[in-house]
């Protein structure tokens, strides 16, 4: 089974084309072009590669957040497009978990951390026995003080990635954190078509108008509608 | 310039001219790419911005982006990300423009009304507040210019 997966939640953009949870091409930008210049262009050029269009694959997946508003609009816009116009099932990924598989090879407690500004973060945790990882919180946005006195009670050593990796190591004090190297912090498309085939094992895809986003806030529009019914419920 | 200084102004063809200058300031001296104007209705805060695009996109027509929020005006070698906080009441709003978004692209950043989003602007930025100070000239203004945390 091919996918094709993208992550355009933070800065980075990446895209990634696997067959059978095996990669075959990931390309990642961090050039703080606008995603909705560099995405398609981006598969445009991995397919042509290995001579395939978009209706070789079989499964597309992107994170949906949480992340940047703009970022994840455009990923999940992208995504519906190439779903809905290819006829082909897609599947949400959280955006924390497939950060979390960046170090699902280690063992022990995994934290994704991005910049949510103003000394908060998008975060989750997770625990990892090296091969699978189990979920121990929800993604949840909150401050970076708030996150280390919860992990401190862990009273073990936490391994970070993320975008909010170098503001969360300055201002932990309490939690014992684990090394990350570089390459392994930021978000990967290939992360997401990870976490897309386990979903997708657990029959957890969906059509192109299913996939909703993310944004651990409401968004404009939807809190006007949530304003409007109110009124109109209380009239 | 240096900062914080007071300047005056006496039209909004002056106002221009100051935000012109402050922009150039900003590229020629590698200063924040953030700026936040203060000051009530009417002041000539879009005047500023007028003055400011011109040195950056100067074709660009400049309007207040009261409707849209915000306003992206592509110059040569950057872009200037016009925004109005007027109607801003939070930071779920603030977040749900993009806000956030846009300082990360390496534009600049001029934003009208910051008093309503005092609490988001960034660590170092340059503050700018338009004053009418006097009764009788009623296009006369104190524009007095600072720079925060740089």
């Amino acid at each position: 089974m091919k996918i094709l997966a993208l992550d355009s939640s933070a800065l980075i953009a990446s895209v990634a084309l696997c067959e059978d949870g095996k990669l075959l091409s990931e390309y990642t930008l961090n050039n703080k072009n606008t995603h909705s210049e560099t995405l398609l262009p981006m598969i445009e050029s991995m397919l042509s590669h290995f001579s395939m269009t978009l209706s070789d694959i079989d499964l597309f997946a992107a994170s949906a957040g949480p992340g940047s508003f703009t970022g994840v609009r455009i990923g999940a816009a992208t995504l519906k497009g190439l779903a809905f116009g290819s006829e082909k099932p897609c599947v949400e990924v959280s955006t924390l978990e497939a950060l979390a598989c960046n170090l699902l090879g280690f063992e022990g407690l995994i934290c994704p951390v991005m910049n949510a500004r103003r000394s908060q973060v998008y975060t989750a945790l997770f625990r990892s026995d090296g091969k699978t990882l189990t979920r121990l919180m929800d993604d949840s946005a909150m401050a970076i003080s708030e996150l280390d006195e919860l992990l401190s009670k862990y009273e073990e050593r936490v391994m970070l990635c993320g975008d909010g990796y170098d503001i969360t190591v300055q201002a932990f004090n309490k939690t014992e954190i684990k090394y990350t190297p570089e390459r392994l912090r930021h978000q990967s498309a290939f992360s997401v078509a990870c976490v897309a085939l386990e979903l997708y094992g657990k029959g957890e895809h969906k059509s192109d108008t299913a996939f909703k986003v993310n944004y651990l806030r409401p968004s404009q529009a939807e809190r006007e509608l949530m304003n409007k019914n109110k009124e109109t419920n209380e009239d | 310039m240096t900062f914080p200084e007071r300047r005056a102004s006496l039209s909004p063809a002056e106002t221009e001219s100051l935000g012109e200058a402050l922009a150039r300031e900003i590229i020629d001296n590698g200063l924040p790419r953030f700026v936040a104007l203060f000051g009530d209705l009417g002041v000539g805060k879009t005047a500023f911005v007028r003055g400011f695009t011109r040195a950056i996109a100067p074709d660009a027509r400049v309007k207040s982006p009261t409707f849209a929020l915000v306003n992206e005006y592509k110059g040569k070698t950057c872009s200037v990300f016009h925004f109005d906080m007027y109607r801003i009441e939070d930071e779920d709003e603030l977040y749900s423009i993009g806000f956030y978004d846009y300082a990360d692209r390496g534009g600049i950043c001029i934003t009208e009304w910051s008093e309503n989003i005092e609490y988001a602007l960034p660590e170092s930025y340059i503050r700018v507040e338009l004053i009418k100070d006097n009764e009788s000239d009623t296009d006369s203004r104190a524009v007095l210019f600072d720079m925060i945390g740089a």
